[in-house]
């Protein structure tokens, strides 16, 4: 299991790296322009040399990803070019808003999808359809569509909830709640669609293999069969697709902050890509592709842990 | 098991999510002193050097006073200079300053601090370091009066006093390592360090030692940045903030929700023609072309149409509330095709011409009307894509001899800095003219009755010579709740902190 988790982690470091310096490459290619957006149209060719030279844009761009580098291998991500605030402390201020709307969605998502999944594998008939049915349209529907129609019905409409915004915790617990349902809740239709979708047909797979056949002939109850037996076969497959789904709402959660003007790490990679704020753009590719990895390593552990087989692969 | 242990856990989340709702929608509802505005960008910095006009100025406004002020028709007035005058020469100006101001930090505010704040600007690489670098010497009369000596007469510095020229922060925080994010003014808030969070809330609570405090109705101020029009709209129809920015598109479903549209006209639409030499398309040398153009552009209806009306037609590039703007230029080239063909042949050019244009994903709503009223004169457009966070800087690069811009209005005097004289760096190809320079001199050097006079002649000479092509002046639309007042600003799109009131 050390082992298995070892090659992992260097497979993991390996990518860090090479993202990092590919989106470094990609993000510097673009950076012509800072110096004039930050300095103004009435900026002097002096002036743009000078802020040029105080960024470092004057160096090779090796340098530059070196120097980068060292510093962010130190715990310095730099400063933002466009508001001075230090990244990190960005990232920090920006990261739990993120997290906790994409942890409560995969969280939502895991829960509702095993019980749709379980129960159109399990019942079969009309139930199954209608939660094909209702999958392919939840599927079918954009979620930043899904926030805007919640909006307007629940906050514009009803004025029960609020259109924007994010509360932290600590601030009060009510309104971080009430701040992240409308917002979960638009990423967790599109997931569920897909995810019960993928539990379903693992979960009918399973109860068609020859042991669960077995299972049954030994006069094993149904429920047992089900939640003992055939549940923790198809732990695996649903695992990786909870861990793809948590990708992809980490993808869907930059559009639904926009549409709430959630302060979280969406708002900021948008914010930081349309100016060309190449250090903030640079740490938060980096804390994402960390955050991506980290999950991919637990859903490893996990994986290989419930099924042993899959540590052998 | 399951699926009950699920039903428990889904009944617990609602209790919480309805408890939440609570106090989570319409909280800026509960205090009627609280204003919460929402903000299109996040704020930049609170350094004096770095911070900018437009959107900006609502998140420093509430902190630093400045040293003259604007009021509801757009005249300057005192605030922390009591009184300003020139010499007869103008290039002396006296300020009288007010006495018993002190900075949050206990730092008394005095003629060495004005000192202190503008040579600080000047020295410094923000956008609008310009503001105070036509001062030469500073004379300190007294702690409450001060002579600033100007290089040369310049007619917009009384304007930039009222703007971030005027900007005054305690000395002692101007080289602090925190002043990017810790403003100390004597302005009438604080912001407060508990409930701001950057990116998401700037909170403002009042300074309890404010001079002016009747002038200031709201104990805090909330400000929010959100970049995204739709969660603007979202938040002031759903009572979450009492004031946004919104654009001409969505001013109709804004006004069918009672919001009220407060308006200002601080932008001009239209074309920069800036190859008035012919450098790069000799055509453009040709008045009779460049007046084509300008015949060439169907102005009502692309206001009508593009802006939903929200403007006003014009030919000028100066602000209406301006010295230099004069309403009798306003109709001197109405749309005519015709006349415009007729132009371009007795210049040579029946056949036209092409030229090259930036095209910006941020204006493609005009790219198609552009390429076919200059189509329809004979112009070919060769469109060069540029990405929308490049569009200015490739603009001043002098690479293309005419752009579409929407480009904001001040004062005459700051818009001649901005795009007439030869080093302006509106003007990338540099283009002059021995007559223009005179007209500009005469403004520069006018004295002060004779200055509204000395700038209408520069825009007549302007639209006469056809060196811009503007089509209207568009609105900037602030939708404000039905318990708040907002008074627009001629030169500002974003209303700063004084302007908003509540509604009894």
């Amino acid at each position: 299991m050390f082992r298995f988790i070892g090659r992992r982690l260097v497979a993991c470091v390996v990518l860090v790296v090479v993202i990092a310096g590919i989106t470094f490459l990609l993000a510097f290619s673009g950076t012509g322009n800072v110096a004039r957006n930050l300095l103004g149209e009435s900026a002097t060719p002096d002036q743009l040399a000078a802020k040029n030279a105080e960024l470092g844009l004057d160096k090779p761009l090796l340098a530059q990803l070196g120097t980068w580098a060292e510093h962010a291998l130190h715990g310095d991500l730099g400063i933002s070019w466009f508001t001075n605030e230090p990244v990190a402390q960005a990232i920090a201020n920006r990261l739990p808003v993120t997290l906790s709307m994409v942890v409560l969605a995969v969280a939502l998502t895991a829960l509702i999808s095993v019980g749709l999944g379980v129960a159109a594998a399990v019942r079969g008939g009309w139930l199954d359809r209608v939660i094909q049915v209702l999958s392919v349209a939840g599927f079918a529907l954009p979620n930043f569509w899904v926030a805007l129609v919640l909006v307007v019905f629940f906050s514009v409409t009803l004025g029960v909830l609020p259109a924007t915004g994010y509360v932290r915790l600590s601030e009060s617990p009510g309104s971080w709640a009430a701040a992240l349902v409308l917002p979960v809740a638009s990423l967790v239709i599109g997931s569920t669609a897909s995810a019960a979708q993928q539990v379903r047909g693992a979960v009918i797979d399973v109860l068609r293999q020859d042991f669960v056949r077995t299972l049954r002939a030994r006069g094993i109850s149904p429920r047992s069969v089900l939640f003992r037996h055939a549940l923790r076969n198809a732990a695996s497959p649903a695992l990786t697709v909870l861990s793809l789904q948590f990708i992809a709402l980490l993808g869907g959660a930059v559009v639904i902050e926009k549409v709430f003007a959630i302060p979280g790490l969406g708002t900021l990679t948008i914010n930081a890509a349309l100016q060309g704020d190449v250090p903030v753009l640079m740490g938060v590719v980096v804390t994402l592709v960390v955050l991506v990895v980290i999950v991919n390593l637990v859903i490893d552990v996990i994986s290989g842990w419930v099924n042993p087989k899959v540590r052998v692969q | 098991m399951l699926i009950r242990r699920c039903s428990a856990l889904l009944a617990a989340a609602a209790l919480v999510v309805g408890a939440g709702a609570c106090s989570g929608a319409g909280a800026s509802q509960s205090a009627s002193k609280t204003l919460t505005i929402a903000a299109v960008l996040d704020n930049n910095s609170f350094d004096p050097t770095q911070l900018n006009i437009g959107n900006q100025m609502q998140y420093w406004s509430p902190v630093f006073d400045t040293l003259l002020t604007r009021d509801k028709d757009n005249k300057l007035q005192p605030w922390l200079a009591t009184s300003w005058k020139y010499d007869a020469k103008r290039t002396t100006l006296n300020l009288e300053l007010k006495s018993g101001v002190k900075f949050t930090d206990g730092t008394p505010f005095d003629a060495t601090v004005v000192k202190d704040n503008l040579t600080n600007l000047a020295a410094g690489t923000g956008q609008n370091s310009y503001m105070s670098r036509s001062i030469a010497t500073y004379q300190i009369v007294s702690p409450t009066e001060l002579n600033l000596k100007l290089k040369a007469p310049d007619p917009g510095l009384v304007d930039y006093l009222a703007s971030v020229g005027g900007v005054m922060a305690s000395p002692k925080s101007l080289k602090s390592p925190t002043v990017a994010t810790v403003p100390v003014g004597s302005g009438p808030y604080e912001l407060d360090k508990t409930g701001t969070v950057a990116g998401s809330t700037y909170t403002y609570k009042r300074n309890p030692g404010y001079w002016n405090t009747a002038a200031f109705p709201y104990d805090k101020i909330v400000i929010k940045p959100m970049t995204d029009l739709t969660a603007r709209l979202n938040a002031i129809k759903s009572g979450q903030v009492n004031g946004t920015l919104t654009d001409t598109n969505s001013l109709a479903d804004a006004q069918r929700s009672g919001l009220t549209a407060n308006t200002t006209p601080v932008n001009w639409n239209g074309l920069l023609l800036m190859d008035r030499d012919g450098k790069l398309v000799p055509a453009l040398k040709d008045l009779r072309v460049r007046k084509a153009i300008n015949y060439a552009f169907d102005r009502e209806a692309i206001l009508k149409n593009v802006s939903h009306g929200q403007g006003a037609l014009t030919t000028q590039i100066f602000n209406a509330a301006g010295d230099g703007y004069d309403q009798a230029l306003d109709s001197t080239y109405n749309y005519d095709p015709a006349k415009a063909k007729q132009l371009l042949a007795e210049a040579g050019y029946a056949d036209g011409f092409a030229i090259t244009m930036p095209e910006s994903p941020g204006f493609a709503q005009y790219n198609a009307i552009i390429e076919q009223q200059l189509g329809a004169i004979g112009i070919k457009v060769k469109w060069v894509k540029v990405p929308a966070n490049a569009v200015i800087p490739e603009i001043l690069s002098g690479k293309y001899p005419v752009a579409f811009m929407t480009l904001g209005s001040q004062s005459a005097w700051q818009d001649i800095q901005k795009a007439v004289t030869r080093k302006s760096p509106w003007n990338p190809l540099k283009a002059g003219d021995p007559q223009l320079d005179k007209l500009l001199a005469t403004a520069q050097n006018a004295p002060e009755a004779q200055l509204p006079a000395a700038m209408k002649a520069v825009s007549k000479w302007l639209v006469d010579n056809a060196w811009f092509d503007p089509w209207y002046r568009e609105n900037s639309v602030y939708l404000s709740d039905a318990r708040t007042a907002v008074a627009m600003q001629a030169y500002n799109v974003a209303p700063s902190i004084n302007s908003f009131s509540p509604k009894e």
